[in-house]
């Protein structure tokens, strides 16, 4: 699991172009989206959505669930052990 | 068509940002060289910085400094751009071919466009007026320039122009295919803002005219320059890129041994009209003949 959550920072940093951070920067509880962790926006979550596809071969069925599963790393990381 | 500069920025291969007379700080190009940029971080939020490819980052940071020392919001925003977003356009179709599921990246698509850069400028600026891309080859800074004038014809009070292209390798594998020229193709983005003709003592632009089958480059200039009511010995410096008729002109200087190679860098040559010191009188004709077919007249005083 922790490999695993190495592996997404360093994906996210490189899909989203987040050039200043290395993933140290990101806690792995820390929210993605809004003024309080990242400051990710909706054309960040699209791109988690191309790089779950991508990376994992993982679709979202709902979109709804969104919100839940791009909150933090930690929910990245447990959505796609869970759907692996 | 006349209209006041009222304030003019470049980013290019010249150390050319922010310096009071470009003419100052200019070297002919070498084949290696790179855009000298400025600290986008400065006028760009780090959040829009990350998205933002070389292209945009240069045409918004000239558009920022010159909406900065202008104050009064722009009435219009028109942009000429030749090739567009580049290297997201190719970032982009790169995708189609390596791409393993159904979806491809957002960011490079909606940025992949040629008018990204007038939209970019709009929302950085936040500014809602009337906002133009003008994609016309080598003319595309020419066309944007008109739609300028014409705006501060109808009565707009302070119009941004600009322009901006970049490089990608690729181009030099186009290139044998595209443009008989040595010079390498390069970078580079330049702005300025235009206002009604005032009694102020800055450079003016006096006509601009696009030929897009041009024929004969020396009638196409003689029937410019009477349209205008201005004798060929009034223009004191000529900047031109192609082949030009060599009769005109007490001065000519090819601008493209400074700017490089890219499709919209008559913008580039406009800055350099605005720091030439003129004597009372006399004018800089631009004639952008890079294009075989394509001709760009401009008028500056």
């Amino acid at each position: 699991m922790s490999e695993l959550k190495e592996n997404l920072k360093a994906q996210i940093i490189e899909q989203l172009s987040l050039e200043d951070l290395t993933p140290a920067d990101i806690k792995d509880d820390a929210p993605l989206f809004g003024d309080e962790g990242l400051g990710l926006d909706s054309i960040d979550a699209l791109e988690f959505i191309v790089l779950l596809e991508s990376n994992y071969g993982i679709k979202i069925a709902d979109p709804s669930q969104g919100r839940e599963i791009f909150h933090s790393v930690n929910s990245l990381a447990a959505f796609i052990e869970s759907n692996q | 068509m006349t209209a006041a500069i009222t304030s003019i920025v470049s980013i290019s291969h010249q150390d050319s940002f922010g310096k009071q007379n470009i003419w100052e700080i200019l070297t002919p190009l070498g084949n290696q060289s790179e855009v000298i940029a400025p600290d986008y971080k400065t006028y760009i939020p780090p959040a829009s910085l990350r998205r933002f490819s070389p292209v945009l980052r240069m045409a918004l940071t000239a558009a920022q400094v010159c909406q900065n020392e202008t104050s009064v919001p722009f009435d219009s925003i028109s942009v000429g751009t030749s090739l567009g977003c580049l290297k997201d356009t190719e970032r982009f179709l790169q995708t189609f071919i390596t791409a393993t599921g159904d979806t491809l990246s957002p960011t490079a698509f909606i940025q992949s466009t040629h008018n990204t850069i007038a939209g970019a400028i709009s929302m950085a600026l936040g500014n809602h007026s009337y906002n133009m891309t003008h994609t016309q080859n080598s003319l595309s800074f020419e066309t944007a320039l008109i739609d300028g004038l014409l705006c501060v014809q109808e009565g707009k009070k302070n119009v941004l122009v600009g322009a901006a292209d970049e490089a990608i390798e690729f181009l030099d594998v186009l290139k044998p295919h595209v443009i008989q020229s040595t010079v390498p193709f390069t970078s580079g983005a330049t702005f300025l803002s235009l206002q009604p003709d005032t009694a102020g003592n800055g450079k003016k632009v006096i006509d601009c005219a696009v030929h897009f089958n041009n024929t004969n480059t020396e009638e196409a200039i003689t029937t410019f320059l009477k349209k205008n009511q201005i004798d060929a010995n009034a223009i004191e410096l000529v900047l031109f890129a192609g082949e030009i008729p060599t009769t005109i002109g007490i001065k000519q200087i090819n601008y493209e041994q400074y700017t490089g190679l890219y499709y919209s860098s008559a913008a580039f040559a406009c800055h350099l009209a605005n720091d030439y010191a003129l004597a009372e009188g006399k004018y800089v004709l631009i004639v952008n003949h890079q294009v075989n077919s394509k001709l760009g007249l401009t008028l500056i005083k």
